[in-house]
């Protein structure tokens, strides 16, 4: 167990830059997940550190010591990868012991018959299959040691994958999409598991994923990737609740957070011409957007904010989202109401909509973050 | 009768042709040199007892054999002693005549080690093959180095060339090397398959590269990889070309023919037939093919047990 440095890393595959300088630092023992859309270059980045890849330029340094030269099976990382890739001629307990045979043992004793003549060779094997059998039980694979891959179900498959990573003690665990092949209930109860394990072993774990629910549930920090970059990482509270960029703020939350265009007329602060407030200073932009997550936007009667109706209902049983056209643009924004609220939400019903200026993120044209006219905005309003 | 009877024509019809010379050979080999002659006696021929000329010429009894048997004999005079000797002979050396061909074959020349010269050689051509074939088309399926496919096309061109185009520099090149009328001169020239790092580059290009990628974070080599994953994947692949090449090299016919002069200790298989060829006193045909038949019977034998994994292997569906 170590931290992992990665310095300022890019990666170019012929004209196409994937990585456009990446920098991250891992402490050790943390959970990190590399989350963001395909083609982000997620993927590439953990093949990267994991020594699947030579970067273009950068570094990687595990526990201090710079590994970018190193090959993968020099470099002491387990990896689980998105279709598992279980030897299919091995038996599950020979696909857990393999990376044991091949890090303990000389060549001389992988050999196949006459490896076992060998002096040393029978306690090699023994304490391997201890290590195997202490993998499986604490995935509770032990009743399927004797079978091949070809014969299990796909999250049996997953958790030999996992066991195989296990068994020895490596740097830090990369896992790849582990979860996407499985379906939506296994899904659930493995992301459980595997922070669990993360829990127990206290390892370091970089883990990708484009899926972000299995980013906020799992991890000590996401990082967020678009476009070869990490734009923001941080941990998942933070992540959700205090972007830095627009584009984080839009791929995390489920539903995606609504973005309003607002403009800056003299020190007035404006959403489809009506005042928010008016103590900007007139060096920040005119042009702004405002985004507002689902949840800081509020039914209201009395003197809305915003006005629309609603033209579609998504009931999850415990709360409602209802989308909302707007009547200024025809825009559209999500609204989270409590299931009480439902009768007030029939389909093409005109609501009103309220929100708390603390709750808003105030963005640049380009999309960055403006805390200086947030901060502004609602010191205004307090003062109001 | 299907719409597609004349489909089935065609084919039954092109299975006659393909199966007469093996109906020949093996219907030969049960025949007595006169029913082959005469063309006569159906598949199997009338098997009555022949006289096997040879062994008779062989034991002709002379004036010791004579004097030896008087006692036997006694009161006869010398002619019918002689008489009654020569038909004692005849009677010895007369048999049924597939029992006559299948003995011709294996004591007429050494067949069980010409069978056992055809083991040898097949047998390290094809693991010599796999030695070199299987890490040239792992490195053309799955590793990324300068120049890839342009040694691929190599390849491929290698394919296009004739052995017989290249027979006599081969042989030129092992006679300075001393090396004809040696195993080496049967082996070494067919150790690089060309067509066999195509058939297992073309099956590695299947196998998924997270496998590899697996491989290689548990610590495996590169030719680690090969041995102990790439291997034990490609055995349908693998069997499939071992059919190719046993066939290729236990048949063949020319090669052997030009690199062995003389030394019978080598002869492979289908030299072995040459010792029937007919020089001045008739062709043995019955022999012949029995010999052929036995050449032939470990092959066909082969190929039945492993058909199905065989066509697999063709139509590269092992895997998945």
């Amino acid at each position: 167990m170590s931290d992992l440095q990665i310095a300022s890393v890019t990666k170019h595959f012929g004209e196409t830059s994937v990585l456009k300088g990446v920098t991250l630092d891992v402490k050790d023992g943390e959970f990190i997940s590399l989350v963001g859309p395909s083609g982000c270059g997620k993927s590439t980045l953990l093949r990267i550190i994991a020594g699947l890849e030579t970067p273009t330029s950068g570094n990687i340094a595990i526990g201090g010591i710079n590994v970018t030269q190193l090959r993968a099976a020099d470099r002491n990382l387990s990896m689980v990868f998105q279709s598992y890739a279980l030897y299919p001629h091995l038996t599950v307990a020979e696909n857990i012991a393999v990376p044991l045979q091949m890090r303990q043992m000389s060549a001389l004793q992988r050999l196949p018959v006459l490896g076992s003549i060998v002096p040393g060779a029978r306690t090699q094997k023994d304490d391997i299959a201890q290590a195997v059998r202490h993998a499986a039980e604490m995935l509770e694979i032990a009743a399927l040691l004797d079978r091949k891959p070809g014969q299990l179900s796909g999250g049996q498959r997953q958790r030999v994958a996992l066991g195989r990573a296990l068994v020895r003690d490596p740097a830090a665990f990369l896992l790849d999409e582990p979860l996407s092949n499985l379906d939506a209930k296994l899904r659930v109860q493995t992301r459980a598991e595997i922070a669990e394990l993360h829990r127990r072993l206290k390892a370091t774990f970089i883990y990708v994923t484009h899926d972000q629910v299995e980013a906020m549930t799992m991890s000590d920090r996401i990082a967020v990737m678009m476009g070869g970059e990490i734009l923001q990482c941080a941990a998942p509270d933070v992540i959700y609740e205090d972007p830095d960029d627009i584009r984080v703020a839009e791929f995390i939350g489920s539903p995606k957070i609504n973005i309003l265009p607002v403009e800056r007329n003299g020190t007035a602060l404006t959403v489809f011409d009506q005042v928010l407030n008016s103590r900007l200073s007139i060096d920040s932009p005119k042009v702004m957007q405002m985004g507002l997550r689902p949840e800081a936007l509020q039914l209201t009667q009395s003197a809305p904010r915003l006005t629309g109706r609603v033209v579609h209902l998504e009931n999850l049983g415990s709360e409602v989202f209802a989308q909302i056209a707007l009547d200024s643009d025809g825009s559209r924004v999500t609204l989270r109401a409590m299931p009480e609220q439902r009768q007030n939400l029939g389909l093409g019903a005109p609501v009103g909509l309220s929100f708390d200026l603390n709750a808003a993120m105030i963005f640049d044209a380009g999309g960055a973050r403006l805390r200086q006219v947030e901060l502004a905005a609602t010191r205004a309003a307090e003062v109001a | 009768m299907t719409r597609d009877w004349w489909k089935h024509m065609v084919l039954i019809l092109g299975t006659i042709i393909v199966l007469a010379p093996f109906y020949m050979m093996v219907s030969y080999s049960f025949k007595s040199p006169g029913e082959i002659d005469r063309g006569e006696g159906g598949f199997f021929g009338r098997q009555e007892m022949m006289i096997d000329p040879r062994c008779v010429a062989l034991r002709q009894p002379d004036r010791a054999d004579i004097e030896a048997a008087r006692a036997r004999f006694a009161g006869q005079d010398d002619a019918s002693v002689q008489a009654s000797l020569l038909a004692e002979t005849e009677a010895d050396c007369s048999m049924r005549p597939v029992v006559f061909n299948y003995s011709k074959a294996f004591t007429e020349a050494p067949l069980v080690r010409y069978l056992l010269n055809g083991v040898i050689v097949t047998v390290s051509i094809f693991l010599i093959q796999i030695v070199v074939a299987l890490p040239a088309a792992y490195a053309l399926a799955k590793l990324k180095f300068w120049g890839r496919d342009a040694v691929f096309g190599l390849v491929l061109f290698c394919l296009l060339i004739p052995v017989h185009a290249i027979a006599l520099p081969l042989y030129i090149g092992l006679a300075k090397l001393g090396l004809t009328n040696t195993y080496a001169a049967l082996v070494v020239p067919w150790t690089i398959s060309v067509f066999g790092i195509f058939l297992m580059r073309q099956f590695f290009m299947t196998v998924p590269d997270d496998l590899i990628d697996a491989a290689r974070m548990d610590g495996m080599s590169e030719l680690a990889i090969v041995w102990r994953v790439m291997l034990p994947t490609a055995i349908p692949a693998l069997l499939a070309f071992a059919i190719f090449s046993v066939v290729a090299h236990w048949n063949d016919y020319f090669w052997p023919r030009i690199v062995v002069t003389g030394n019978r200790d080598l002869f492979t298989p289908p030299l072995g037939l040459r010792e029937f060829k007919g020089d001045g006193d008739g062709s043995f045909f019955g022999p012949m093919m029995a010999t052929a038949t036995v050449i032939v019977t470990p092959l066909i034998v082969a190929f039945l047990l492993a058909q199905r994994r065989f066509i697999e292997g063709i139509t590269l569906s092992g895997m998945k």
